[in-house]
């Protein structure tokens, strides 16, 4: 072969290769240890462009900063030679200039290669969580149903949620009795701060709508101790009792009985691998709190909700004071301890309904459902005097902290959940420019 | 033949400029043009724009744009931009700042998204950044 032909092979076969990595299915980028980017296929662009502050791709954790602001800490603190970083970290992405209202769920991986080189793989996996989900829903539903008697209780309940007669699975599954569970409604088994009246009905429609409703989270028992539990409710379709009967008539009260049923599980024993795999998925690796992707999540839910049966629904952004100067005068570690005494003094102070989460670097997100803006406006009042009274315990010796907020709420956003957000970070912008360590809302119609 | 046309890649009417042109005009031009229909197909793809990319026209002409060809543009602030301008019957020209993968490096680019109702061609416009 000749030289002319040996470089037409060349150029045929180099042509091939840059084809075959184009068309790539998934995304992926090559750094320096920095996070700068050295190489990068088109698909990693196509997913990391709408991410891009400045509208440049520099810097992979430039770029993800917000919603994975640990990458430079765990790539540091990792492997230190080489290795597997991050495994199919999930990062909810929502961009407000994005028409489609939903979050996309991107997969992200980062392995390290040397100790200057690093690749970085990046999926987007909306389509693939939301099949996972339901299916875990089935699974759920289907493990319910296949346990031993003395696992679960079984609960009938009328249209209105109340349980319509007690058994015997219910009092040794939460303890209460015939007269404790007489006239109550579901939400007897749950935390007092743990459901809303709006809440009940959304788990009743739910079941109408999709043939199960699955809840899991802290439940309670007659004693007032707390358990990890699930309730699953089916509505009950009984042969013969289809609404046909006009209101008021004489069958009416009749169909009234026994709408749905509900079966409530003990979990504590039951915290397997998945569970608390599912639990990782939700959780911010520093604070412990929701995360970024499990706030948005929440928030969309609880939006579609409110489309359907319109309640109050707000939303509390905080962003801790000056907390670059913490970080640069004592040191990461006394800033991430800040953090961290931030998220459980919100823990601590808002109710288990709500969602409490850490969604960027030293900013904050919390969903209240069924709360008006001055509801909102008086809980984040009194958290913010709180943290306020109570210095972060660090290696550095006790570190004041504060935080501004911006609150929003739904009924001044036309039900758009980008726009209730951006007012929040309105509100929260205007409690910075005037003075920090306070709350700020915007007034309607602003 | 007609007389080949320099244009400019921020001039007014580029639409109506780059219409009328036939294979070699486009390839007459400074920047890269990819010029595609209402079904994302590709049916331009001029000379400068296969030099940046390293491909070759024939590897490119008759491919859906955005799913086999500039997968980097395939979300809400390029391809989808196009969706919503035929959708709405509404007029685009927009140029934004992107960052194009060709040969796996980053690439300052500007981009600029032509398109009009009634009219089948369309077209997407790259211009290296000066420095770049």
């Amino acid at each position: 072969m000749n030289a002319q032909d040996a470089l037409h092979l060349l150029e045929q076969e180099h042509q091939a290769l840059l084809q075959f990595v184009y068309l790539a299915p998934v995304g992926l980028v090559q750094t320096r240890g920095d996070g700068e980017i050295v190489m990068l296929n088109p698909v990693a662009a196509q997913l990391l462009m709408p991410l891009s502050r400045d509208g440049l791709l520099d810097n992979l954790f430039t770029t993800l900063q917000e919603v994975a602001p640990d990458l430079q800490d765990r790539l540091d603190t990792g492997t230190p030679g080489n290795g597997l970083v991050c495994d199919g970290l999930q990062l909810s992405v929502q961009v407000s200039q994005d028409p489609r209202p939903e979050a996309r769920l991107l997969s992200f991986s980062l392995i390290r290669i040397d100790a200057d080189h690093c690749m970085a793989l990046l999926q987007d996996v909306t389509a693939q969580v939301r099949r996972e989900h339901r299916l875990r829903q089935q699974e759920a539903w289907l493990g319910a149903i296949l346990a031993g008697v003395t696992d679960y209780a079984l609960v009938t309940l009328d249209h209105a949620g109340r349980i319509v007669e007690w058994n015997d699975s219910i009092q040794r599954i939460s303890g209460f009795s015939p007269e404790a569970v007489h006239g109550q409604t579901l939400s007897l088994f749950y935390p007092s701060d743990g459901i809303t009246p709006e809440r009940v009905v959304d788990h009743l429609r739910e079941a109408d709508q999709s043939g199960c409703s699955l809840d899991e989270g802290w439940r309670v028992r007659s004693d007032g101790t707390r358990y990890w539990g699930s309730v699953l409710i089916t509505p009950l379709r009984l042969a013969g009792s289809e609404a046909t009967a006009a209101p008021g008539t004489a069958e009416a009260p009749r169909a009234a009985h026994a709408a749905y049923c509900l079966i409530l599980r003990d979990l504590s024993e039951h915290r397997d691998t998945a569970a608390q795999a599912r639990q990782a998925a939700v959780c911010d690796y520093l604070t412990g709190i929701h995360n970024r992707r499990a706030f948005f999540e929440a928030a969309e839910r609880e939006t579609r909700r409110v489309k359907q049966r319109p309640r109050p629904l707000s939303v509390v952004v905080f962003d801790a004071d000056h907390f670059k100067h913490i970080n640069d005068s004592l040191g990461h570690p006394a800033g991430d301890a800040v953090l961290c005494h931030i998220a459980s003094t919100l823990r601590a102070t808002f109710r288990e309904v709500d969602v409490v989460a850490r969604i960027g670097g030293e900013e904050f997100a919390v969903l209240l459902p069924s709360t008006d803006l001055q509801g909102a406006h008086t809980v984040a009042e009194r958290f913010c005097r709180r943290l306020a009274a109570s210095p972060a315990c660090t290696a550095a010796g006790e570190v004041p902290c504060t935080v501004s907020a911006g609150i929003a709420t739904m009924d001044d956003c036309g039900g758009d959940l980008n726009v209730l957000m951006q007012r929040a970070d309105q509100a929260l912008y205007a409690a910075k420019a005037a003075g920090r360590n306070r709350v700020c809302g915007l007034a309607p119609g602003r | 033949m007609p007389p080949l046309v320099t244009l400019d890649f921020t001039q007014e009417a580029l639409l109506d400029a780059l219409l009328p042109l036939d294979r070699h005009g486009l390839d007459a031009l400074e920047f890269g043009v990819i010029g595609f229909d209402a079904t994302t197909t590709v049916r331009d793809y001029n000379a400068f724009e296969s030099r940046m990319a390293g491909l070759s026209r024939e590897r490119v002409i008759g491919l859906p744009l955005f799913t086999a060809v500039a997968i980097c543009m395939n979300n809400f602030m390029v391809a989808h931009r196009f969706e919503e301008a035929a959708e709405t019957g509404v007029a685009l020209d927009a140029t934004i700042d992107y960052v194009l993968t060709l040969r796996m490096r980053p690439q300052h680019v500007q981009l600029r998204l032509l398109a009009r109702p009634g009219e089948d061609r369309r077209f997407v416009l790259i211009q290296r950044k000066p420095g770049a």
